[in-house]
């Protein structure tokens, strides 16, 4: 629906113009101070209007596998990405983010997020809100960070490979099968 | 060419219709033709104004200056030596502003070998011809401790005067007097209220003396004119500190004072380095092998849209859920 192509764009693209110079300035500089603090992660922003046909969930998905930043760091890749999407013409925004960070994130933490800038978007105030967005993803990627170097492992097994029937059954018999050894050789001893 | 630079010649009245018109009584343009001189008004004689003459008695008596110091006030001025070193009898200073200057003034005295008197007198006053201030700075300073008089006038430091007593007048000069007057009369137009000019005044006179005390003494080699300003600063805050007259503050007080200062730097330090680590702090997530979905090589998380078309709605029910086929498996 969008292309297959790469789309290189900066991590702040305004392309509806709903920012000026000023409020431009002061989002990147957000953006680069959560790139400073969360050393493997960025954020992208990008304002345009998706269209009566498409869905903004969709092209965010495709925008983060797509995108290529210009002005992100090469040892950042698009998997450490967090893409938030403004469409000013049909009043939507959501939130995209890579594998990097999809143990950490669920979809209430983004909604947690994006709501915090939903009284300034209702008023068209565009950059106070996502600022409150930014201010808001910054609380919670460190509350995340904590709480996984507190306990690896439950992030760990959100994102494990579900075992296959048949590889339990192989698990299970593999388990069972040096008990039997154990108990032969035992026996041999006895004798 | 010749003809344009020839004047054009002027008008002239004819001589008959001249005198048809004087004897009407009215000729336009009269005044500036015939250049005559406009006929005065007919002014009365003026009458010297009606004026009492004095009588006999206003011619005896003198006319009184007012500005001169009431008689009832020179006794307690010049009749003897005063009690304390500030003479007011007319009361121009209020009660709380002749205690300080007193205070200070016996503080010089106490201090200085040069006793200083000053006699208080109001912004415009003059004091009476038939008082020779030199002979009673004479008559009442010559014995005892030497004295300088200074005769202030409120509200006009600049009419000040100054008589020191015949003992120190042969080792200071008057060369010196006067540049301790015209300094003290500087240190006190640095201030627009009076009682802060007399107290400027004062405080600049102190330090001049303490000067002239030591050219007494033989100690000062160098004259008031090279007296380093740290001297005059050193000496200012000395005298001024009595003027100030700071309440005591009790030694526990200042024990606790000292504690909740160090209590409070100790929290404020606490707070910097807290801020501080906190600032460069950096935040990492430990990597974990995701499986990727939808076909996506970088990010499949999809996360919430919300709608900001209707403030009616809160944003709980623009919620917009993601779709099962986009959730995780």
């Amino acid at each position: 629906m969008f292309g297959d192509s790469e789309v290189k764009l900066r991590s702040l693209t305004d392309a509806a113009g709903i920012f000026r110079r000023n409020d431009r300035d002061r989002l990147e500089d957000e953006m680069e101070r959560i790139g400073i603090v969360f050393p493997q992660v960025f954020v992208a922003v990008y304002t345009g209007s998706v269209g009566e046909m498409a869905n903004l969930r969709q092209f965010g998905f495709w925008l983060l596998n797509r995108g290529l930043f210009e002005d992100v760091p090469v040892e950042k890749p698009n998997e450490a990405g967090i893409l938030i999407v403004i469409d000013p013409d049909s009043k939507a925004a959501g939130m995209t983010f890579g594998y990097l960070l999809d143990p950490f994130l669920e979809e209430q933490d983004t909604f947690d997020c994006l709501s915090r800038a939903h009284v300034y978007w209702l008023e068209g105030r565009y950059t106070e809100g996502l600022l409150k967005c930014l201010g808001q993803l910054r609380k919670l990627l460190k509350k995340r960070s904590r709480q996984a170097r507190r306990d690896p492992e439950r992030y760990e097994r959100k994102v494990a490979t579900p075992v296959a029937v048949g590889d339990l059954v192989r698990k299970i018999r593999e388990g069972n099968r040096p008990a039997v050894v154990k108990s032969e050789e035992g026996r041999e001893v006895e004798r | 060419m010749v003809m344009a630079r020839v004047e054009p010649p002027l008008p002239a009245w004819d001589a008959a219709e001249r005198s048809e018109m004087v004897e009407d009584g009215w000729m336009a343009g009269g005044l500036l033709l015939n250049f005559e001189s406009v006929p005065g008004e007919d002014v009365g004689e003026e009458l010297p104004p009606s004026i009492e003459d004095p009588t006999a008695e206003e011619l005896a008596q003198p006319p009184e200056d007012e500005r001169e110091v009431a008689e009832e006030y020179l006794a307690a001025y010049f009749e003897a030596k005063p009690s304390g070193h500030l003479v007011d009898p007319q009361g121009l200073l209020a009660t709380r502003e002749r205690k300080d200057l007193e205070a200070f003034l016996a503080y010089h005295s106490g201090d200085s070998s040069i006793d200083l008197y000053v006699y208080v007198f109001g912004v415009d006053q003059r004091i009476p011809s038939d008082v020779r201030e030199e002979e009673i700075v004479e008559r009442l300073y010559s014995v005892g401790k030497p004295a300088a008089v200074i005769y202030y006038y409120v509200g006009a430091p600049q009419r000040s005067v100054m008589y020191l007593s015949p003992v120190i007048t042969d080792t200071v000069s008057a060369a010196e007097q006067r540049r301790a007057l015209e300094s003290s009369v500087m240190q006190a137009f640095g201030s627009n209220i009076p009682f802060d000019q007399f107290e400027a005044f004062l405080v600049q006179m102190s330090i001049r003396i303490y000067w002239m005390e030591r050219m007494t003494k033989g100690t000062a080699e160098e004259t008031m004119e090279s007296i380093p300003d740290g001297e005059n600063a050193r000496s200012f805050s000395r005298k001024k500190a009595v003027l100030e007259k700071a309440p005591e503050i009790p030694s526990w007080m200042k024990l606790v004072g000292a504690v909740m200062a160090a209590g409070f730097g100790g929290l404020l330090v606490l707070w910097s380095a807290v801020t501080w680590w906190r600032g460069r702090a950096r935040f990492r997530f430990p990597e974990y092998e995701v499986e990727p979905r939808l076909g996506g090589s970088h990010a499949a998380g999809i996360g919430a849209v919300i709608s900001f078309g209707s403030p009616a709605i809160p944003p709980a029910l623009q919620r917009n859920q993601v779709p099962d086929y986009m959730r995780r498996a």
